[in-house]
């Protein structure tokens, strides 16, 4: 019995020194420090509409969390970075600063350069403008290099063509329905000329993508029209059910000793 | 308990004749002090309670958050009897702990329900392109475990691709009963509409398919919630404002909800979860994403901890094609108010009566 004892008092003791040593391990632990990675860019809707640069808002909290397997945002530590307010839309009454928008037309690389140095809105062909009758663009070599869409644009099924969307003279610009210069950043403006059903559902949320604060009077950032559709490619013949292909995110885990899922795709159809 | 009426316990059923012994009595002279075994192992009882109080005094003092943790969290209540002053109390030694388990400051919500509030949450079925952005979404915002051995990787959402119908011609006048058969699948459709549970572990290069249809599924917050009906232990309630939300600590582990859950809502951590420390989120709720433990149930709470402060869920938030709507069911001007007036909707199995508050519509 008083062996026992006196070995658990032992035992005892080197636990303490050990847990003491252990301890003070654990303190010098944090002093090593992260090297700074190459930045994540993760895209939200669909790809080249809107990246995001992975950034620390504050310690441990990243503005946006990407998926690396397919680089698409996952997560939004704040729903409001990078926007501007989204001004006035018709028939829809918000507060200030209640709507907001990421804006395009700083992504847009050609953007300040279209509308002064070739479509600068002097030369023979705009004094006055002559447009073709034929509504069919004609193919720039310029242009057509640059934005590759053109060559065949799936928009309207050859019924409409360039500038019913793009203004005529200021070439950074989209048009309305009477003429008016729209920004990019509105594009809903333009859309909403021929989709009026969709451009209905959007204003009250059914369409579309709103996030940041659910109640109807809170803040949300609004996607707008180009941030999820390609307008130069909106029915693609590649298509499936209306959308751009994309890769999923990963599969849940299999069961346990189950090597695929096969099993899935073999029951008949009872019928 | 009498400690005297000892030999009438057992023999319950026939206590009328046979018991003989006499009532206790508070009178010590009738009483003679001997020590019976029930006595000594009741005084024994006593002793290892003290001495274990004892320890709890020493480890509620100590520096182990964690440690001190557990043990008040032994006694205390189920959330929805506890006190406001006793909510604190567990909100802030959950603080501490999870502070300290995972190396950055924690912060555990206890908002309640507001009045006025019922979330309700609506999905366009057919924009729905099964690319399971959501379901990881919800991973990145709900501290589940994501582990890589069977049964430490968890995800509420489940992405169901269903086989898609075609309306042809020539099969009009299949599907119908042949004999005396009874009619067990669409007509005029073939398929019937789906492959019996549809497939969720579905991996293709790019989707959509041509094929497939895609429905995701999670808890769909019921008002009659069957799993709340079942739990032994009323740990898991619908609060006040829509979400049916779970007591983790409260939890006994029974998976009664999970066969209650004509859904398959719910996920059980079979293990002690998975959570890596720079992947943990710590902004939480007491009811919705703090770290669970090993043994518990688990289930969608509609990001509470985002929803109680008027931000969207997690899911919603991702939706490439914004096919997920969520919004305030007695606001007339919420986007599910609309989709409720406006569209076509549907719940999931809502010949079961739980009077889901997830809607499915399509334009």
């Amino acid at each position: 019995m008083r062996k026992i004892a006196i070995a658990s008092v032992i035992l005892a003791l080197c636990g303490g020194t050990f847990y003491v040593v252990s301890a003070a391990e654990k303190a010098a632990e944090p002093a090593k420090e992260a090297a700074p990675k190459a930045p994540i860019e993760c895209f939200e809707s669909r790809k080249g509409a809107s990246e995001i640069t992975q950034k620390e808002l504050k310690p441990g909290w990243p503005n946006v969390k990407c998926s690396p397997t397919t680089g698409a945002a996952l997560w939004y530590g704040d729903p409001f970075d990078g926007t501007v307010p989204m001004g006035k839309m018709p028939q829809l009454d918000i507060p200030e600063g209640k709507a907001v928008v990421k804006p395009r037309s700083e992504k847009l690389a050609l953007m300040p350069l279209c509308g002064v140095s070739c479509h600068n809105g002097v030369g023979p062909k705009f004094t006055p403008p002559t447009l073709p009758k034929d509504k069919k663009p004609a193919p720039v070599p310029t242009m057509a290099a640059m934005v590759p869409d053109l060559a065949n644009l799936q928009h309207g099924r050859g019924r409409i063509w360039c500038l019913d969307c793009h203004h005529t003279t200021q070439r950074n610009k989209l048009v309305d329905h009477y003429g008016d210069p729209v920004s990019f950043d509105q594009p809903q403006l333009l859309c909403g000329k021929c989709h009026g059903d969709k451009l209905r559902d959007w204003r009250d949320g059914i369409h579309g993508k709103r996030i940041g604060e659910f109640v109807s009077t809170g803040k949300k950032r609004w996607f707008t029209c180009t941030e999820c559709h390609n307008p130069h490619n909106v029915q693609d013949g590649a298509r499936n059910r209306g959308f751009v292909q994309l890769q999923p995110e990963p599969s849940p885990q299999l069961p346990r000793g189950m090597a695929n899922a096969d099993h899935e795709k073999l029951h008949p159809i009872p019928h | 308990m009498a400690i005297n009426q000892q030999p009438c316990a057992g023999a319950a059923q026939d206590r009328s004749s046979e018991c003989t012994v006499p009532p206790a009595s508070a009178d010590p002279a009738a009483n003679p002090l001997k020590t019976t075994r029930r006595d000594f192992l009741r005084a024994g009882g006593m002793l290892s309670m003290s001495s274990l109080m004892g320890t709890a005094a020493l480890m509620t003092q100590s520096d182990n958050a964690n440690a001190a943790t557990e043990w008040a969290e032994h006694f205390q209540k189920n959330y929805r009897l506890m006190t406001p002053e006793e909510k604190n109390e567990s909100r802030l030694r959950l603080e501490r702990r999870y502070s300290d388990e995972y190396g950055k400051k924690v912060a555990v919500d206890t908002t309640e329900a507001q009045p006025g509030m019922l979330m309700g949450y609506a999905l366009n079925i057919r924009k729905c392109i099964g690319c399971r952005r959501c379901v990881h979404a919800c991973v990145a915002e709900n501290n589940q475990s994501r582990g890589t051995r069977p049964g430490e990787k968890i995800e509420w959402i489940q992405v169901l691709r269903m086989e898609r119908g075609k309306f042809e011609q020539e099969k009009m006048n299949h599907g119908y009963p042949e004999g005396l058969g009874i009619q067990v699948g669409g007509n005029a459709y073939t398929p019937a509409g789906q492959v019996l549970e549809g497939q969720y572990h579905y991996n293709p290069k790019a989707v959509p398919e041509a094929d497939a249809t895609y429905m995701p599924i999670a808890c769909m917050q019921c008002e009659k919630p069957p799993c709340v009906k079942v739990c032994p232990v009323r740990t898991t309630y619908r609060e006040g404002d829509g979400p049916v939300v779970i007591d983790y600590n409260w939890c006994i582990g029974c998976k009664m909800c999970m066969n209650a859950c004509p859904y398959w809502a719910r996920r059980f951590n079979l293990t002690k979860p998975v959570l890596p420390k720079e992947e943990m989120n710590p902004v939480t709720h007491y009811l919705g994403n703090r770290p669970r433990m090993r043994g518990v149930v688990e289930k969608c709470h509609w990001c509470l901890q985002r929803s109680r402060h008027n931000r969207y869920p997690a899911c919603v938030e991702v939706c490439p094609v914004g096919a997920r709507k969520f919004g305030n069911l007695l606001d007339p001007e919420s986007e599910v108010s609309k989709i409720l007036e406006r569209k076509n909707v549907f719940r999931l199995k809502a010949e079961l009566n739980t009077f889901p508050k997830f809607f499915y519509f399509y334009d």
